[in-house]
C-alpha cells in the first residue's frame, strides 16, 4: 500500500483506543522513510536543474569570454559533476544548503530564515480564514440543504474554485487599492498590517471553497447516521447535536485536507507573492528557477519537501485523536 | 432557488460596475496618473527593480544595481542628469595625453566615505585592482580591459620572462596584427593630430611605476597550462621563442592603475580609447573601502558592516522587499543633497508598481516600466516621460548557417520590413542603422537599407528562389530552413508576430516564430545555435558612438552574429587613435557603414525611456540611460513649481 498516504485501518470493536506502542512505532517508521524520500527528491531537482540549459550569469549581455571563465571557477563550476553532486549531499548531510549562486555572499539558510515568516504569516492568515468561513458556510449549506443559504454558498465555492489566484487577486487590488484604496495594492508592511489583507483573502478564495464542500458533504452524511438520531432521541439541542457529535466525525475530511493544505499554503503562495511583490519562499523560489540558483532551488525544494512530509504525518496521528474508530498499524 | 441566483448576479453585476467605474475614473483624470499628493517627509520612494544580486558595486552589472549603486557609491565622474555624459565628481577634472596612452585625474581633497576616511588615489588604485581580481569574479570586469594588463591580469595571464636577457618578451615581436582583433598599436606612431591635449602631468610626475608603462607592452600568454597549448600551437613563432623561459604571473601590480600622490591618479591604457572617460561613472568604478573589504570578506555589504562612497548609506535592506538609504553625513558635497532617504523598492513588476504609483505608494518609476498596451491611456498624461533613450532592439542574423549564410538573403529579409510601420505601432522610432540618432550630435549617421520589398524580391530571386521566368518564387524560398526565435520578456512576442506577418505579406514567406524561455533563449543565442534570426538589444554602457559599434568588435562574446571582418577592427582602432573628435566619428560612421554592407543584423527600432514620475519630483529627468544622480533630486511642495510634463532638458 501507498507509504505516504494516512494509513489507517477502521476497527469495528469498540474500545481499543490506541496504545503508545504501535503509535510509537508507526511515527518512527515514518520518519525513517522520509530519509530516502529527500534524496531522491533533492537528487531529481539537482539533475533537472543541470539539465536546464543556461546559467546563472546567462543574461541579455553577454560576458567577456575571461569574465565568465572567472565566475566559473570562483563558483567550482569547472568541476566535474559528481564532484558537485557530492558537495550538494554532503551540505544537505549538514542541514546547510551552501551559498546562492545569484545573491553574492548570502547563504541559502539565512534566505530561508529570513523568507518563512513572510511565507508563514501569509499561510497562516489565510489557513484560518478558509476554515472559519469554510466551516460556517459549510456547515450551514448542509443544515438547510437546497435552500438559498446552501445555494449561494456553493455557487460561490464553484467560483473560487474556477477562478485562479493571479486574476483574482488584480480584481481584488482593482477594487480594493485604486478605486476604494481601502488596502495597499502591494509590498509588505510586516505582521500584522493592513497588507496582510487582499493577499490572505487571494490566497484562502480555493481553499475556502475546498473547506465549504467537504463539510458540507461530511456534515450530510453525518446528519443522517444513527448515532446523531440517537443523539436527537436523548433529547439534546440542535446545537449540541451539531457541536458535539456531528462535527466531530462531519469534520473529518476536512481534517485530512486541512494537513497538506497548511502545508500548501505556507509552501504554495508562489503566485500570490508575485501578484503583491511580497518577499516570502514562493517569490524567491520561482526567481531562483528563472536564475538557475542552484543551491537556493535545492534548499527551498528540500524545505517544502520535508514540511510536506512533516504535515502528512501530523495529520495521521490528529487522526486518532479525532475520530476513535481509528486506530494505527 | 431562482432568487438566490438573481441576488448572486445582481452582487456580480454591482462589482462590475465598481471596477468599470474605477476605471473609467482614472481614464477621465487626464492630467496625471493617479494621487498626487508629496509624500510628508522629504523621502524618495523609487522603483529599482527586481532584487540586487549584490550592492557591491563592482560584482554585478545590470541596471537594478546600478541604481542603488549611484546613491551609495561615487567614482571619479558621474553622469550629468540630463545628458548623461561624465561630470566631474571625486575627481575635479583630468587630462588625457597626446597619443591617448595616459589619463591622469585630480581628486578633490574633500572626498570623504561615510566613515569619515579620506578617499585619495590609493583607494581608486585598490577599487580598480580589485575589481579585476578573478576570486571576486566581477561581471562587468572587461569595461576596465582598455587599462594596461587588466585583461592579462583579470584572465589569470603570464609574462614570458627571459632568465638570460634578463628582460620580458614583448608583444609586438609576435603578433602579425589581428586575427584575435587586439590590434596593438605602437603608441608612438599615433595618427597626427591637430587638437593636442593640454601636456599631461609628466616630468615631475615620473616614477619606475610610470616607465614600466611606457615601455612597449609585453607579450602575454595565457594562465591555464591547457589554454597555453592552444595557443602556442596557433603561433608556431611564440613557441620556438620560448624555450627556456619563464612565465610570470601577471599581479594586480602590473595593471595599469597608479597613485602619483594622494589626489593624482593615473591611468595608462593599453590602446587609444576616447571613450574611457565615458565610462567612468559606470558603477564598476566607484570608490569602495578597502579596510572593510578586507575585514569583512563578501559580507563586507552587510548593513553593519558596509562603508559607502556615494551620498548616500545604507540603512536597511530587506531582501526581496527594499533598500532605504540615508543622507551621509561625510559626503563632501553633503550640502547639496537633498532628500533624508531613498526608498527602493525591489519589484520589478510592471502592473504591481503602476498600481503602487497610481495609489501613492511610489514617487517615480524606472525606464520601459509602462507596457506599450498602456500608451493610449498613460501616453498623453503629464507625469509619463518619453524621450530617446541610448539603447536600440535589433535582430541578429546567423551568419554561419543555413539560407541566412547568404547577404542577399540578410538584405532581402531587411527590406521587406516596414520599419516605421513597426515604431508608430510600439509608439517608438524606427532604426536603419546600428547607432541610435539624437544621442551623438555630430556623428555622421549612415543609412541602412530602406523599405523596399520589391527589391527584397530580386535579391531572392538572385539568390536563387525564383521560376523559370527569373522571378521570386515564395515556393521555393526554404522559409521552413529560418526560425525567429525570441524570449517572452516584455514586448518581445508582440514584435516578433508583427515581423512575422510583414514577412508574410511582403515576401509570401511564413517563417516561423519560437518562443524560448529566457536562459534556454541566451544559451541558443550565444552559441549561434539558432535558424536564420534571433531577437536581441542593446543598451549603451557608455555613452559613445563605441558601446554600440563594439558588439562586433570580436566574433566572440556580444556578437552573436558569427560575422566578423577584420577590415571593421581595422577601422576602429584607426578611428580610436584620433584625438579630433569630428574625424573620429566620421571613422567610426565608415566602419558601421561595413557593418551595415554585410547586414549581420536587422536594425528595428531606437528605445524610449517610458517611465512615471510624479510631478512633485524634481531633478529626475529623462536621460538616455536612464541613471539617475540622485544627490539632485527633491520633493517640491509649491504646485507652482511642479512639472507639468517632460523637464526642462536644456542646460
Amino acid at each position: 500500500m501507498g507509504l505516504w498516504n494516512a494509513r489507517y485501518e477502521q476497527v469495528t470493536e469498540p474500545g481499543r483506543h490506541l496504545t503508545n506502542q504501535p503509535m510509537a512505532r508507526f511515527i518512527i517508521r515514518r520518519v525513517v522513510v522520509i530519509i530516502p524520500m529527500l534524496f531522491i527528491v533533492i537528487s531529481l531537482t539537482w539533475a533537472l536543474v543541470r539539465l536546464a540549459p543556461g546559467n546563472f550569469y546567462s543574461g541579455e549581455k553577454k560576458l567577456a569570454v575571461g569574465v565568465e571563465a572567472n565566475l566559473r571557477e570562483k563558483y567550482g563550476l569547472d568541476k566535474p559533476w559528481y564532484v558537485q553532486y557530492g558537495k550538494v549531499l554532503k551540505n544537505i548531510a549538514r542541514l546547510d544548503f551552501g551559498t546562492s549562486l545569484k545573491y553574492e555572499g548570502q547563504s541559502v539558510n539565512q534566505i530561508l530564515w529570513r523568507a518563512l515568516p513572510v511565507s508563514a504569516a501569509l499561510g497562516v492568515s489565510a489557513y484560518i480564514i478558509a476554515l472559519i468561513v469554510g466551516i460556517v458556510a459549510g456547515t450551514f449549506s448542509a443544515l438547510k440543504p437546497y435552500s438559498w443559504i446552501d445555494y449561494s454558498s456553493m455557487t460561490l465555492a464553484m467560483l473560487g474554485i474556477s477562478i485562479p489566484n493571479f486574476v483574482l487577486g488584480p480584481l481584488l487590488v482593482l477594487l480594493f487599492s485604486l478605486t476604494l484604496f481601502w488596502f495597499p495594492p502591494a509590498l509588505w508592511d510586516g505582521f500584522p498590517s493592513r497588507s496582510l489583507v487582499l493577499p490572505a483573502l487571494t490566497l484562502a478564495a480555493i481553499y475556502i471553497a475546498y473547506v465549504a464542500r467537504l463539510t458540507r458533504s461530511g456534515m450530510l452524511e453525518i446528519m443522517r447516521s444513527d448515532y446523531i438520531r440517537t443523539a436527537r432521541a436523548k433529547g439534546l439541542s440542535e446545537g449540541q447535536v451539531v457541536m458535539r457529535h456531528a462535527m466531530r466525525g462531519g469534520l473529518l475530511p476536512v481534517v485530512s485536507f486541512s494537513g497538506p493544505a497548511l502545508a500548501f499554503l505556507i509552501t504554495g503562495t508562489v503566485v500570490v507573492e508575485k501578484v503583491f511583490a511580497l518577499p516570502g519562499l514562493g517569490n524567491y523560489f520561482i526567481n531562483a528557477c528563472f536564475n538557475r540558483d542552484e543551491p537556493l532551488i535545492i534548499g527551498i525544494v528540500a524545505f517544502i519537501a520535508i514540511t510536506v512530509l512533516v504535515f502528512n504525518l501530523l495529520v495521521d496521528i490528529a487522526y486518532g485523536f479525532i475520530d476513535p474508530r481509528i486506530r494505527y498499524a | 432557488m431562482w432568487d438566490s441566483r438573481s441576488r448572486f448576479a445582481t452582487t456580480l453585476i454591482i462589482i462590475g460596475c465598481l471596477v468599470a467605474a474605477g476605471c473609467l475614473v482614472s481614464a477621465r483624470n487626464k492630467s496625471f496618473f493617479g494621487q498626487t499628493d508629496p509624500p510628508r517627509e522629504n523621502i524618495l520612494r523609487y522603483v529599482s527593480g527586481s532584487e540586487p544580486e549584490s550592492i557591491d558595486p563592482q560584482i554585478p552589472n545590470n541596471q537594478n544595481e546600478a541604481r542603488i549603486s549611484l546613491a551609495l557609491f561615487e567614482g571619479l565622474a558621474e553622469y550629468d542628469p540630463k545628458t548623461s555624459e561624465p561630470v566631474p565628481a571625486l575627481a575635479e577634472r583630468w587630462e588625457v595625453n597626446k597619443d591617448w596612452s595616459e589619463v591622469v585625474f585630480y581628486l578633490r581633497r574633500d572626498g570623504r566615505f561615510s566613515n569619515g576616511d579620506p578617499i585619495t588615489a590609493r583607494d581608486f588604485v585598490y577599487t580598480i585592482r580589485r575589481g579585476l581580481t578573478p576570486e571576486v569574479g566581477s561581471r562587468s570586469a572587461s569595461l576596465a580591459y582598455p587599462i594596461k594588463y587588466a585583461q592579462a591580469f583579470n584572465e589569470g595571464g603570464v609574462f614570458v620572462y627571459d632568465p638570460a636577457a634578463k628582460t620580458f618578451l614583448l608583444e609586438k615581436d609576435f603578433v602579425e596584427n589581428a586575427d584575435q582583433a587586439k590590434a596593438v598599436a605602437p603608441i608612438s606612431s599615433a595618427s597626427p593630430d591637430k587638437n593636442p591635449a593640454p601636456p599631461a602631468a609628466n616630468a615631475l610626475a615620473d616614477s619606475e611605476f610610470h616607465r614600466f608603462m611606457q615601455e612597449p607592452a609585453r607579450l602575454v600568454l595565457p594562465g591555464s597550462e591547457k589554454a597555453r597549448k592552444a595557443a602556442l600551437e596557433a603561433n608556431p613563432k611564440i613557441k620556438a621563442a620560448i624555450t627556456g623561459k619563464q612565465f610570470v604571473p601577471v599581479k594586480a601590480d602590473d595593471v595599469g592603475v597608479e597613485a602619483v600622490d594622494d589626489y593624482m591618479f593615473r591611468i595608462s591604457l593599453m590602446q587609444p580609447a576616447p571613450y574611457f572617460i565615458s565610462m567612468m561613472p559606470h558603477q564598476f568604478f566607484r570608490a569602495v573601502h578597502q579596510k572593510t573589504i578586507e575585514k569583512f570578506g563578501n559580507r563586507w555589504t552587510d548593513t553593519n558592516n558596509i562603508v559607502t562612497s556615494g551620498a548616500f548609506k545604507l540603512d536597511s535592506w530587506n531582501h526581496y522587499d527594499r533598500i532605504v538609504v540615508s543622507r551621509n553625513p561625510h559626503y563632501w558635497d553633503a550640502a547639496n543633497v537633498h532628500l533624508d532617504k531613498i526608498i527602493f523598492y525591489l519589484l520589478d513588476s510592471n502592473t504591481t508598481m503602476l498600481s503602487l504609483y497610481k495609489s501613492g505608494g511610489l514617487d517615480a518609476t524606472y525606464n520601459h516600466t509602462v507596457p506599450s498596451a498602456w500608451l493610449d491611456v498613460i501616453g498623453p498624461m503629464k507625469d509619463f516621460m518619453d524621450a530617446s533613450e541610448a539603447a536600440i532592439d535589433y535582430y541578429n542574423f546567423n551568419t554561419t548557417s543555413g539560407p541566412t549564410k547568404d547577404v542577399r538573403v540578410r538584405k532581402a529579409l531587411n527590406m521587406s520590413l516596414d520599419k516605421k510601420a513597426l515604431a508608430d505601432w510600439r509608439h517608438v522610432r524606427p532604426l536603419t542603422s546600428i547607432i541610435p540618432d539624437g544621442i551623438f550630435p555630430g556623428y555622421p549617421h549612415p543609412n541602412g537599407d530602406p523599405f523596399d520589398p520589391e527589391k527584397a524580391k530580386r535579391l531572392l530571386a538572385e539568390a536563387g528562389y525564383r521560376d523559370a521566368s527569373g522571378n521570386f518564387d515564395p515556393q521555393k524560398f526554404e522559409a521552413s530552413e529560418i526560425e525567429l526565435i525570441v524570449n517572452p520578456d516584455s514586448n518581445n512576442v508582440p514584435y516578433a508576430e508583427f515581423i512575422q506577418a510583414q514577412w508574410k505579406q511582403n515576401l509570401g514567406a511564413t517563417i516561423a516564430i519560437r518562443i524560448m524561455e529566457n536562459k534556454t533563449f541566451f544559451k541558443a543565442a550565444t552559441n549561434l545555435d539558432y535558424k536564420g534570426v534571433s531577437r536581441t538589444g542593446w543598451a549603451a554602457d557608455y555613452l559613445d558612438p563605441f558601446t554600440f559599434l563594439s558588439i562586433f568588435y570580436t566574433p566572440r562574446g556580444s556578437n552573436g552574429t558569427g560575422w566578423w571582418d577584420p577590415k571593421y577592427v581595422e577601422l576602429l582602432d584607426r578611428a580610436n587613435r584620433m584625438t579630433d573628435h569630428q574625424k573620429r566619428y566620421e571613422m567610426l560612421a565608415q566602419a558601421e557603414q561595413i557593418m551595415l554592407d554585410a547586414q549581420p543584423v536587422i536594425p528595428l527600432t531606437v528605445g524610449t525611456t517610458r517611465w512615471m514620475k510624479k510631478p512633485y519630483v524634481k531633478g529626475l529627468y529623462p536621460n538616455p540611460v536612464t541613471l539617475h544622480s540622485w544627490k539632485a533630486v527633491y520633493i517640491e511642495r509649491d504646485p507652482g513649481k511642479w512639472d507639468y510634463g517632460m523637464p526642462d532638458m536644456s542646460k
